[in-house]
């Protein structure tokens, strides 16, 4: 690694992100296959398409599973909105939209994250549950099950265009984000930029870890 | 479609013979499952995967105070507008050249949609092959020119078969002779069923019947709203990402230097 890069993710956090995203990812891909009669040819990848149903179901597992520990890791740092600032970034649309001379400063996670994060969580617990019911029937009254596929195509809908959005933001629309989730270490530049707040904070608390530095060298006592 | 024919059921006729069900189960080779006795002559107490018509017994007050048994004839009504057709992920449920409903067991994938979707609650689980199973309308005979394996076991002439418009005609015209509370039921709700009954009684007195049937409100939002909405929003979401960059561009860092051992200066 370079010398000055800056430490914004550990492995755990990077082995859990790419858990949810690509059982995601799968679970989109098999789900439009049966969403989609057109998608249908998508089946004969694995043998038909009762084994993109059977994949379908036990990704979504493994999925619910991810986003458990996806919720119980993030949801301090990116479920909770805080006030004003958070407030003040939405209003200026984090600079991403119009011109705005100086963007807001907010912590680690900017509120277009936190709520990127908080649709994750919410739509993925929705898609958890009734996907269970659409699995296992049994029991349930025709209402409740009609209103499962309901729900899980509308999850669908919200995540898979939340899931362009953070495509595009990662590659393109903010570059140098990305090595955050590969390697873990992002340039000092990237963070003054993307979180300026967040990197004042760290030096202030001596948590700023400093590729080729000492660690720890400014933690208070 | 190459002519749509008709099944007439005229519970008038039906004597409660149960002839159909056993023809039904013999021409489609379905074995009989262990039944209870829940204190009525209907056996099995519901339609099954292997049971596709099924006569209910049911016993009413009439006007008069006395005791009046109903039987009716129960099974896939081959619906139009059908729901199971449209939930299907796979084409396994289609609609025949005869206007009936089919399924190509091959294709089903065991996934159970349309158990809730169909308004008349028809098809079953088979749990052994985990294939949804239920009447064709006898495909292959109708292939053959025959008439479904039930029609042709009716000893009272109860259950006629036919084109689409002489069968309607039929119908209306035996409700009419019957008079009273007698109608014609399914040829109105969902783009019309390819099974018709003339009821005796309202449509509200049989057990199990809707009275109103209809394509379910969920499944109209799920599949002609949320399906293509799903692409059209991914697809705005690209769009409006291209435009962006284009127009307001990234977000950049300010310095892109990752040297100078991190301090700020």
């Amino acid at each position: 690694m370079k010398k000055g890069m800056i430490k914004a993710t550990g492995p755990f956090e990077r082995v859990v992100h790419w858990c949810v995203a690509l059982s995601c990812l799968f679970l989109c891909i098999t789900g439009m296959a049966m969403m989609y009669h057109s998608l249908n040819v998508v089946g004969s990848l694995v043998g038909g398409m009762e084994n993109v149903k059977i994949l379908h179901n036990y990704c979504g597992v493994f999925f619910g599973i991810s986003l458990v520990l996806t919720i119980l890791m993030w949801w301090r740092e990116a479920g909770i909105f805080s006030f004003p600032e958070d407030l003040q970034w939405i209003m200026a649309a984090g600079g991403y939209l119009w011109h705005v001379d100086k963007v807001p400063e907010v912590g680690k996670y900017n509120p277009g994250q936190k709520m990127f994060f908080l649709a994750v969580a919410l739509f993925g617990a929705v898609m958890v549950a009734s996907g269970l019911i659409i699995w296992f029937p049994e029991g349930y009254a025709v209402g409740t099950l009609r209103l499962m596929y309901v729900f899980h195509a509308l999850g669908f809908v919200v995540i898979f265009a939340f899931f362009f959005v953070h495509l595009y933001l990662v590659t393109i629309g903010a570059p140098g984000s990305a090595p955050a989730m590969f390697t873990g270490w992002v340039t000092r530049g990237w963070v003054k930029t993307q979180h300026p707040k967040w990197l004042k904070e760290m030096e202030k608390d001596g948590t700023l870890v400093v590729c080729g530095e000492k660690k720890c060298s400014g933690k208070k006592a | 479609m190459k002519q749509e024919l008709i099944k007439l059921i005229d519970l008038s006729r039906c004597t409660a013979c149960r002839g159909c069900q056993v023809a039904c189960k013999q021409w489609n080779e379905m074995p009989a499952s262990k039944t209870n006795n829940f204190g009525s002559y209907q056996n099995p107490p519901d339609l099954q995967w292997n049971t596709w018509t099924l006569i209910r017994f049911q016993e009413i007050e009439d006007r008069g105070g006395n005791v009046k048994w109903l039987f009716r004839k129960d099974g896939c009504m081959h619906c139009t507008d059908a729901a199971c057709i449209k939930v299907c992920p796979t084409e396994a449920l289609y609609h025949t050249e005869f206007g009936s409903v089919a399924l190509k067991a091959h294709k089903c994938i065991g996934c159970k949609a349309c158990i809730p979707a169909c308004p008349f609650g028809v098809p079953k689980m088979n749990t052994a092959t985990n294939r949804i199973s239920k009447c064709d309308l006898c495909y292959t005979r109708l292939l053959a020119n025959q008439p479904p394996a039930c029609v042709l076991s009716c000893p009272t002439g109860a259950i006629t078969f036919g084109d689409r418009d002489a069968m309607l005609a039929k119908a209306h015209k035996r409700a009419t002779e019957l008079g009273g509370d007698a109608s014609v039921y399914g040829d109105k709700f969902v783009d019309g069923t390819h099974v018709l009954y003339v009821l005796t009684e309202k449509a509200e007195v049989y057990e199990h019947l809707p009275t109103d049937p209809k394509m379910p409100l969920s499944i109209i939002v799920w599949k002609d709203i949320l399906k293509p909405a799903g692409l059209i929003t991914a697809g705005a979401v690209v769009a409006g990402a291209f435009l962006h960059y284009i127009t307001h561009g990234p977000k950049t860092p300010e310095e892109e230097t990752t040297c100078e051992g991190g301090k700020e200066s």
